[in-house]
């Protein structure tokens, strides 16, 4: 009996075609999916008109960086984006820190943190838009009921309200991020500081924050590019205001496209964003891995 | 002592932040209308208004935004299913040309942010005469990177011995992938499908920019255009947004472990 010869490059070429054939949906899913409209809005973004047919050059480019609106969007969206990064920061690794502490009822609290994060915009934004009413909102009937002033949040610190709201929804996912973080530290760093006589604030300094950086890291990348993009809090909760306080710019984009019904313009804001939201994360990722720190 | 007791202190109250505005949603979904509007501070309505649920069903085609949330999200979820684990396998496990350069591109998607697909989408749609359509809900979100990417890094600690064996035996390319390869993949699997489904449940931007007519929203959508148009009926948006939350709370709670395990994995380098 002859045995067939094993040739490897007709079977690796079998095996391509095998991978091709497996790929093939999603090849001309990322495609036209992806990469087509990719290409469809940076050509819009040249173009002008009701229809955005005509040739306009880089001209939509000029008027967006030379539109105040759009530098105030802009500014209104960095300011939201800082707000969730420090914010997520902060609560998430003080619950975290909580957390990771041998109290009994842990899975309990961890869950009922967790659930904000279950939410759709739709919900975080109707709801607290009614909590938050001025006469109608529960949480000034019960500051009157207790004798004090009622607030008018929406209108004093508009912007600070949509994103402590927004925080509120996504604490948990943050607090379970540096959950994993805390848990990924060796027990026998913090054993060797204790023997060496290092206070609980000194570990906290010295040990878990340096080597919690990745998390860190990841977290602020991800709050920035969330932050950058949000658009339900404004669409539902604001409508953009008071005036134009709270003008997110995917907010702005939306309504120069869907209610101005300028693509062109709306398509050049939206390659703009995309640029200063791939700038961002590529800054961070720079800083963070040149501050990365082992032991 | 006192260490204990602040931490559960600390821990208590930021619980209470996040769980009382959602049980206050249920209240609310409860109150008569005149409760909603009454300067008194009602924690709990008198007499629980279960009617207000199905008024809601009267007042907008609440029964159609339930439908279409259920197909877009369980089709995504679906197609999610099928695809991502397949192309995982592929990453993982083949060598064929263009695999590096196709797996940068495909990994380069995950720096897209959906707003800016919005608008040559939508324009795509419309030339499709898809707007407004089951397949132009779904079509956009059949597959992502992080899906597959998530699939490949499961994937391939699988021994390359095992595909190997079953080719000897002679089992065709599709079958070693659906008897060797997916079943062993089970736990990702279920990570991805509750994770993909949770946010398409409660996706909001594309079904609002891709429908126009009340019947075609999904409940995200429908929710809150009901709440612009009867804006005074909070009791009824209430109620919709309990209809909205419930399936994802009943999930989570079934498979929080799941979940918390899920969220750690999108931390992981």
């Amino acid at each position: 009996m002859r045995m067939p010869r094993l040739r490897p490059s007709t079977l690796s070429g079998r095996y391509a075609r095998t991978a091709y054939l497996f790929l093939l949906p999603a090849i001309l899913f990322f495609a036209f999916m992806f990469y087509l409209p990719i290409g469809n809005v940076v050509a819009t973004s040249l173009r002008t008109g009701p229809q955005a047919d005509q040739w306009a050059g880089f001209g939509n480019y000029a008027q967006a960086l030379a539109d105040p609106a759009v530098a105030h969007s802009f500014l209104v969206t960095l300011t939201f984006a800082v707000a969730e990064v420090i914010g997520s920061i902060v609560l998430g690794l003080a619950l975290a820190l909580a957390l990771d502490q041998p109290l009994r009822g842990r899975v309990v609290f961890r869950v009922l943190l967790l659930v904000p994060y279950l939410t759709s915009v739709a919900i975080v934004g109707l709801l607290w838009r009614n909590i938050l009413d001025p006469e109608l909102g529960i949480l000034n009937r019960v500051l009157m009921a207790a004798g004090l002033p009622g607030q008018q949040w929406l209108n004093t610190a508009p912007l600070l309200t949509i994103a402590a709201v927004t925080l509120w929804q996504s604490v948990g996912y943050t607090m379970v991020l540096f959950l994993a973080g805390l848990q990924g530290i060796p027990e026998t760093y913090y054993e060797a500081a204790k023997i060496d006589g290092a206070d609980a604030w000194r570990r906290f300094w010295r040990i878990t924050l340096p080597l919690l950086a990745p998390t860190t890291l990841f977290v602020s990348v991800m709050a920035v590019i969330s932050g950058l993009q949000a658009f339900g809090q404004a669409y539902i909760i604001t409508n953009g205001g008071p005036g134009d306080a709270t003008d997110l710019l995917v907010f702005h984009i939306f309504n120069v496209a869907f209610r101005t019904r300028d693509f062109g313009y709306s398509s050049a804001q939206s390659v703009l964003l995309l640029i200063v939201i791939v700038a961002f994360t590529v800054i961070q990722l720079r800083a963070g891995r040149r501050g990365e720190v082992t032991y | 002592m006192v260490r204990k007791s602040l931490l559960y202190g600390l821990l208590a109250l930021a619980s209470l932040v996040t769980v009382l505005p959602l049980l206050y949603m249920v209240s609310l979904s409860l109150q008569t209308e005149a409760e909603t509007l009454s300067p008194d501070a009602v924690i709990w309505p008198e007499s629980p208004q279960w009617g207000n649920y199905a008024e809601l069903f009267t007042r907008a085609p609440f029964g159609n935004f339930i439908v279409n949330s259920l197909v877009v999200a369980g089709a995504i979820t679906l197609a999610h299913l099928i695809f991502d684990p397949l192309v995982g396998y592929v990453f993982a496990k083949f060598r064929f040309p263009l695999r590096n350069t196709l797996f940068v591109a495909l990994l380069a998607t995950l720096m897209v942010p959906f707003f800016v697909r919005m608008i040559p989408l939508y324009v795509l749609m419309a030339n499709m005469g898809w707007l407004d359509t089951y397949q132009g809900l779904i079509t956009p979100f059949l597959m992502d990177a992080f899906g597959i990417f998530l699939m490949r890094q499961f994937i391939q600690p699988i021994p390359d011995d095992l595909i190997s064996a079953a080719r000897i035996d002679g089992a065709s390319e599709l079958a070693i992938y659906r008897r060797v390869i997916l079943p062993q993949t089970r736990p990702a699997l279920a990570v991805l499908a509750l994770f993909t489904f949770v946010f398409q449940w409660n996706e909001f931007l594309w079904p609002l920019v891709a429908t126009s007519t009340p019947e075609m929203r999904t409940i995200p959508v429908g929710l809150t255009l009901f709440n612009q148009e009867y804006f005074t009926l909070w009791h009824l948006t209430a109620a919709g947004s309990v209809i909205l939350f419930v399936p994802t709370a009943v999930l989570f709670v079934l498979t929080q472990r799941y979940f918390v395990r899920g969220i750690a994995l999108t931390g992981l380098k």
